[in-house]
């Protein structure tokens, strides 16, 4: 070990930080930031007049302690506002966690946090997705925005260059909010005065490098709530999901699929205590291309213009207890495709159509949709 | 200007309530503008940095061992200055990029004909977004020069789920690179 030279160098190095009066390691610091969403959407036939809607106002605020310690929080208005007796609106935390840095494999998080389960949960801001709504498997299967209270562990795994993870227990869906149409999304708690009756446990091991990521995420936990009709066990009613992702980008290419399945125990029980015709297997999932067509026309530009084409192709009724009728309308193949221009990553324009057809071939109909974005 | 940012409802009365307001309404107006603008740390009071350890051994890395390191000044700026049994060999700057809501320290290496040698993420504080600190990243960066677009999309690959740290990281290189090579083509640094 050369002590001199190292001694040197830190010596040169250590004077400059010495005398110049700021502050390094510990400083608090408060910051703010956001993403927002305006949305026109028109869907075909009559008696369906076009709709604008400010669809999402959400805050980000964030506070470091110190370099180990800091606080997050993203809250959200949906719908611009919320008026007694009118349907719409709602205002709701989505996130709210304190983050302690243990090391870079290890950092403790507790509070409301997002299930790491698919793409979209985690990372949802208008930008980073083509299309001007949400893609609807990851509204009825994977039930986006997922937020849910927990403890956990997230880190980056030593040496993988590139391995990374995250791991928590949380409360538990509830049966009663499932429903056959959006499956699990009504059993979500979101951090309110949420029963801890089915602890529940989700993560996800993900792998990137550039132009690359893949993911696969789970979620394990009962959702009986200990109703006595249901199970006072808590994994009684248990809900199942497994899912993997990836994201591949090639030049001006942007490809991404997702695909999930759930299973849901004893859905027969649930249907009969709830009424409701919630199917045993809920599975799915959806492939994207896009295509940024400035590559070609203005080829020096740092602007973005994504054409895509997406399929999703879902049932949230894949499989159904005994004495449950199938809906063949749940069995949903939507194809979207649009426009999202980007003159910067953190704003977006976007634009698309979509054909929104089912195995039944009833109630299917088209949406035309634009929209603006922006996060920071 | 995130150091000198006012916390909401700090003030207590009358006048001190308006000043204050003004003031963090201003600031926040304007952060969004130079956040865009320039992302690195303009005020003194916050500005982070890493541990004068991590540096040297980063220098080191890149240059090689037996290496006499020298800090230069530019106004305000430090700029290290590598040479070896007095030939130069480059330089080296520490710099900050705002991630979501925490600085990325970096350090960008050129050789003495300006052209990029590394860049070291040199602390990474968030929970995500990591991975520009990892190798299969940061070597897009080896040898290009100014005349190079250095922009995430063209000839830097983003990484998809830390796109926010690709591009800030991303544009830091190039304003880094762009300022030490014009510092070294006007004679500040030799």
């Amino acid at each position: 070990m050369r002590l001199a030279p190292s001694a040197a160098l830190l010596t040169g190095l250590a004077i400059p930080l010495i005398l110049n009066p700021l502050n390094a390691q510990d400083s608090e610091s408060t910051s703010v930031g956001g993403y927002g969403e305006v949305h026109y959407t028109n869907a075909t036939g009559p008696n369906t007049p076009g709709i604008v809607n400010i669809r999402r106002f959400v805050l980000y605020l964030a506070h470091t302690f110190s370099e180990k310690l800091a606080v997050r929080s993203e809250l959200e208005l949906e719908d611009a506002k919320i008026e007694g007796g009118e349907a719409g609106g709602e205002v709701a935390l989505e996130q709210l966690y304190l983050d302690y840095l243990i090391s870079p494999a290890f950092s403790m998080r507790a509070g409301l946090v997002l299930p790491p389960v698919g793409i979209v949960n985690e990372i949802h801001e208008p930008p980073t997705f083509n299309g001007v709504d949400r893609p609807t498997f990851d509204q009825v299967v994977i039930p986006t925005t997922w937020r849910e209270i927990g403890v956990g562990a997230v880190g980056a795994i030593p040496g993988s260059a590139g391995l990374s993870y995250r791991l928590y227990l949380m409360n538990g869906l509830k049966a009663a909010g499932f429903t056959a149409a959006s499956g699990i999304r009504g059993g979500r708690q979101e951090g309110k005065e949420a029963s801890f009756a089915n602890p529940s446990v989700t993560g996800r091991l993900e792998w990137a490098r550039p132009g690359l990521r893949l993911g696969g995420s789970f979620w394990y936990g009962g959702s009986a709530n200990q109703d006595s009709l249901l199970g006072t066990g808590a994994f009684d009613n248990a809900v199942a999901l497994v899912s993997a992702d990836a994201r591949y980008d090639v030049g001006p290419f942007m490809f991404r699929g997702v695909v999930a399945h759930i299973s849901v125990a004893d859905a027969d029980a649930i249907d009969a205590v709830y009424a409701t015709q919630v199917g045993s297997r809920i599975a799915g999932g959806y492939i994207e291309a896009a295509y940024n067509v400035l590559s070609a026309l203005a080829p020096a530009s740092a602007q973005r213009l994504n054409a895509f084409l997406r399929y999703e192709n879902f049932d949230t009724q894949a499989g159904v207890p005994a004495g449950v009728a199938k809906d063949e309308t749940l069995a949903r193949r939507i194809t979207t495709f649009g426009l999202s221009y980007k003159p910067i990553y953190n704003v977006v324009f976007k634009g698309d159509y979509q054909l929104q057809r089912n195995k039944a071939g009833f109630g299917e109909g088209e949406l035309l949709a634009l929209g603006v974005g922006y996060q920071f | 200007m995130r150091g000198e940012r006012v916390p909401f409802g700090i003030a207590a009365h009358g006048r001190v309530w308006a000043g204050a307001l003004l003031a963090g309404a201003l600031t926040l107006s304007l952060s969004p503008l130079t956040s865009h603008l320039s992302p690195f740390y303009l005020s003194p009071l916050v500005a982070q940095s890493a541990p004068p350890a991590k540096v040297a051994k980063s220098v080191e890395r890149i240059f090689g061992p037996g290496i006499q390191v020298d800090t230069l000044k530019v106004d305000t700026a430090s700029v290290l200055r590598v040479s070896k049994g007095g030939t130069l060999l480059g330089f080296a700057r520490v710099r900050n990029v705002k991630g979501k809501d925490q600085p990325i320290t970096y350090l960008v290496a050129i050789d003495s004909r300006d052209a990029l040698k590394d860049v070291d993420v040199l602390v990474y504080r968030e929970p995500y977004g990591g991975e520009v600190a990892y190798e299969p990243w940061r070597k897009q960066f080896r040898g290009k020069t100014t005349t190079a677009p250095l922009v995430v999309g063209k000839d830097i690959r983003n990484i998809s789920g830390a796109t926010i740290s690709s591009h800030s990281v991303t544009l830091g290189v190039r304003q880094t690179l762009a300022e030490l090579a014009a510092w070294h083509a006007a004679g500040k640094i030799k």
